[in-house]
């Protein structure tokens, strides 16, 4: 009970961060958005055919009613249908979403799993040669631009000129066996970038962890540091690695299958949404920003209320 | 009664001092920093020498056959049209520098001044604000922000860097308001109200050059940053409008390297890693000494 | 019981290599309480925790020296050797009693691994055993609050808890690095006392490591005095306060406040600054603040030797030895 208490209060305090998020869509999509009026009409229009158009789509009304209308379409998930192939956007969104969390799930947890790993032992073995070669390796990992990965993963893997284990691109799937010849390489490409900057930032905490007194208090008792590692300074690093996990999720999701999906031609929303932004579909793109918007807030509220799960000091209150 | 300058001068010394004859020294003795610092030096002589016109000018001009070998007189080949790629690599090296520097001091200035103004007036209805806002802005996927002003400016040029500053400059705005809070309890900005400073004053004079280590680092962070999204927004389509960078080249090469051919893919993610490397090295190594918790 | 030889460990720092203890060589007998005395930073944690093996390295060394437990050399054992020690044989409790428990641990779990650690106790017994210590420390309720997180409880029912886990498996040894500094007044003393009865109570030896000679003088049977990463002075605690031999030692007794019949002007100081460890300079360290400072006090280090009243002194010039 008092955990459904404190999730509505957080609830109710991510309004304004809804509010904030809708209507800077809303300004840039909509408001100053291109105007349609001329794109839908036949050579010499009337007046009266003008005026007709702009009444269709809204433009006639004034500013806080279409805010307003936008909100209710984001609410009821009704955006209207594509411009470029007339589906409705939400039969759209609801076709090529789980593509994308099929396609960008694995490369997601495997790179967190692995950075924390590498983490792990990188901050255990501090200073040593081990330690210096994983940082070496993810500053260079750092440095590798996510596109430049794909592309170099897609030619060692795929092509015809590396190995040819795999696909070039596309998304053809019948069975558990097609699903991992498809997934695989733009995993990789994933993991590798993704382990770069997970190392590192979850090397930094577990070291601080690792510098603070109940650490030395268990060594002092006797604690093998396999298990002062596992489960002493993991469970005091729940808050910054939930931080991150949660935090990364509309990233991965969006941006993340936005490339993967546009390189090896995968009909996942990063696909839909790069279409939609080379042909201006605006019905699409006001869809797609202004969900994951809402669901990066949602995202935050979340992470609120593991806090409090992962760590007994967070209050409720 | 008017409080003698000496005083004032001696009060209000800012809480670093020695921190940067400190970072100095340590970051002489970071040899990984020195090299990134010296190959950064060395981009920036080839940009200028782009920008002055002393090479890499025929960027743009057919001077080969199509996808040229590698040859004395085209290091990197030529593309398919038969423009020399070393050339084009060369000249992306000033539309990198370009980007990066706008981006890094215009979203770096953005975000001192907005994340100062927070932090000194912190729990206030202008903190809150910026708050707001940073919570907005860290909520829309930064791809997609890039699109969607660039689609309500009409496909502008500047619609990459308009969506670059007002995303970048969230993260240094959080780190100088937290610094700020703390700068504020600080005596020397006690003894600045003391003596009637107006607050906007006593932000800018006194506050504000005391996060300039913070301001630095996130400077070169947002640089790297700005290049790295670059590659990414060219290929997609909503990058570099005109001239010509590394992201546009392997956007080219996307095309090429199934055909077998790697040249425009080599040299643009070759020349790019190399920055991008050497700023991170520079980046961390300034990071290090900087830090007022590693000066012992 | 224990018996340490020549001990030196070393620190690698930005201003180079810097000993912090320097050829310490001190003894402890079974049951005994003797105090490590010295001013922050003169090696005396560094010590306490050179005796567990758990001196931060990098950046610190134990370069020689020997650490005998009833005879076996603690130096010579491997880690997994070690640990079997740690927390059974000998346990150490730390200064600040609000960090040095794991805050997403319950106190429960933190006991009962230690207790299982070293003893083949199952769950449900380990519990019993942690519950019965938490109650023999002093704790009300120890069955309701073993499950409480130790940011639930009081400074001075944190330091409880840490001692209950010091002595759950009865080690011979306690080493308690400023146990009650970081409490107030009144559960200083209530902290004090347990550790006092307790030590009655399980037979062990203590040593209490502390920058406060009150502390010592109310618990301790022996001290030894710590300056600069050298012992200085050992003595009964009788002698010490009643006749110390050290200047450095008489320095300290003098600035202990205390309820006078007169008023004085000020409490007495050493005057002077402990010298930077990093850049120590020759013969006695003390030298430069020494009030019976003379020509070859700054040429040749002084060495512990034996005194009267089985104490021993590293001075050149030492104070007379009072007697009744």
């Amino acid at each position: 009970m008092e955990l459904l208490q404190y999730t509505l209060r957080k609830l109710i305090a991510g309004i304004p961060l809804i509010f904030g998020v809708t209507f800077i869509s809303f300004l840039l999509m909509v408001y100053f958005g291109p105007d349609k009026t001329y794109d839908l009409l036949g050579k010499n229009p009337t007046e009266q055919q003008i005026a007709e158009i702009r009444s269709e789509l809204g433009y006639d009304q004034p500013f806080v009613a279409r805010y307003f209308n936008y909100v209710t379409e984001l609410a009821t998930l009704n955006f209207g249908r594509s411009e470029s192939t007339g589906e409705k956007v939400s039969d759209l969104l609801a076709r090529t979403i789980p593509v994308s969390l099929a396609l960008v799930t694995p490369g997601f947890v495997l790179g967190n799993l692995f950075g924390v790993l590498l983490a792990l032992f990188a901050a255990s073995r501090r200073g040593s040669w081990v330690d210096k070669t994983i940082m070496g390796c993810s500053a260079v990992g750092m440095s590798i631009s996510f596109l430049i990965a794909i592309i170099a993963f897609q030619l060692v893997f795929s092509s015809s000129y590396g190995l040819g284990w795999f696909p070039v691109r596309g998304w053809n799937i019948h069975s558990p066996l097609d699903y991992l010849r498809y997934v695989t390489v733009p995993t990789l490409a994933t993991v590798f970038v993704a382990l770069g900057y997970n190392t590192r930032f979850y090397r930094a905490v577990i070291v601080e962890e690792l510098s603070r007194d109940h650490v030395r208090t268990a060594k002092a008792f006797g604690v093998s540091p396999a298990k002062i590692l596992s489960v002493h300074v993991l469970k005091n690093c729940a808050i910054p690695i939930i931080t991150r996990v949660v935090f990364s999720i509309p990233f991965i999701v969006i941006s993340g299958s936005l490339l993967l999906e546009t390189y090896f031609g995968i009909p996942g929303v990063g696909k839909v949404a790069f279409d939609a932004i080379t042909t201006g579909n605006q019905p699409v793109l006001k869809a797609v920003v202004g969900l994951t918007a809402v669901l990066f807030v949602l995202a935050q509220i979340l992470t609120d209320i593991l806090y409090r799960v992962a760590d007994p000091r967070v209050s409720l209150n | 009664m008017a409080a003698a300058p000496e005083t004032i001068a001696r009060v209000a010394a800012p809480p670093h001092q020695g921190l940067w004859s400190k970072a100095f020294h340590k970051f002489c003795r970071d040899r990984a920093g020195l090299v990134g610092l010296w190959v950064v030096v060395l981009y920036a002589i080839v940009a200028l020498g782009v920008w002055l016109g002393l090479w890499a000018s025929d960027w743009a001009e057919v001077t080969g056959p199509k996808w040229g070998p590698v040859s004395a007189e085209h290091w990197f080949g030529t593309n398919l049209i038969g423009q020399d790629i070393f050339a084009r690599a060369l000249y992306s090296t000033r539309t990198a520098f370009e980007l990066g520097l706008v981006v890094a001091v215009l979203s770096t200035f953005v975000g001192a001044v907005l994340g100062a103004f927070a932090g000194f007036f912190s729990g206030g209805w202008i903190d809150e604000l910026v708050l707001w806002f940073m919570g907005v802005i860290d909520s829309i996927p930064f791809y997609l922000l890039v699109a969607a002003i660039a689609f309500s400016l009409g496909d502008s040029p500047y619609a990459m860097y308009i969506a670059m500053i007002a995303t970048f400059w969230v993260g240094t705005s959080r780190l100088v308001r937290g610094e700020v809070i703390k700068l504020k309890e600080l005596e020397f900005v006690e003894a600045a109200h003391a003596i009637g400073l107006s607050e906007v004053a006593i932000i800018f004079r006194h506050i504000l050059p005391n996060t300039f280590h913070i301001l630095l680092v996130q400077a070169t962070i947002t640089f790297v940053a700005a290049i790295k999204s670059e590659v990414i927004l060219s290929f997609l389509g909503i990058g570099i409008q005109d001239g010509m960078s590394w992201g546009l080249m392997i956007a080219e090469s996307t095309i090429e390297v199934l055909a077998g051919f790697f040249n425009n893919f080599i040299a643009a993610s070759l020349l790019m890693f190399g920055l991008v490397m050497a700023f991170n090295m520079f980046s961390d190594a300034l990071q290090d000494a900087l830090d007022p918790r590693s000066v012992r | 019981m224990l018996e340490v030889r020549d001990l030196a460990v070393e620190f690698d720092t930005e201003h180079g290599r810097v000993r912090a203890v320097n050829n310490v060589s001190f003894s402890v007998n079974a049951g005994e309480v003797v105090g490590l005395v010295g001013e922050s930073g003169c090696g005396k944690t560094v010590t306490g925790l050179s005796l567990l093996g758990l001196v931060p390295s990098p950046p610190g060394k134990v370069v020689h020296g020997e650490i005998l437990l009833d005879g076996d050399d603690l130096l010579k054992l491997d880690e997994a050797g070690m640990r079997r020690i740690r927390g059974s044989e000998v346990s150490m409790i730390f200064q600040e009693p609000m960090t040095a428990l794991n805050p997403v641990l319950t106190v429960g779990y933190q006991m009962t691994e230690v207790l299982r650690l070293h003893k083949s106790l199952s769950q449900q017994q380990a519990r019993h055993a942690a519950i019965d210590m938490l109650g023999i420390v002093g704790i009300p309720a120890p069955s309701k609050r073993i499950d409480e997180y130790p940011h639930e409880m009081s400074g001075g029912m944190r330091q409880r808890v840490m001692i209950a886990m010091a002595l759950s498996c009865g080690p011979k040894l306690l080493i308690a690095d400023e146990p009650t500094t970081a409490l107030d007044v009144t559960t200083q003393a209530q902290v004090l006392d347990e550790i006092v009865r307790l030590q009655h109570q399980f037979e062990m030896a203590v040593i209490l490591i502390t920058h406060d000679l009150g502390v010592v003088a109310q618990t301790c049977q022996r001290a030894l005095v710590m300056y600069c990463g050298q012992l200085v002075e050992a003595a009964p605690i009788n002698s010490l306060f009643a006749s110390p031999l050290h200047p450095y030692t008489q320095g300290l007794i003098g600035s202990i406040p205390r309820i006078r019949e007169h008023k004085i002007e000020r409490l007495p100081v050493i005057e002077g600054m402990v010298p930077d460890i990093a850049a120590l300079p020759d013969g006695c360290h003390f030298a430069d603040r020494c009030n019976r400072v003379q020509a070859d006090c700054h040429e040749r280090s002084p060495v512990l030797t034996p005194s009267a009243d089985a104490g021993a002194v590293a001075c050149w010039h030492p104070l007379e030895p009072q007697h009744d």
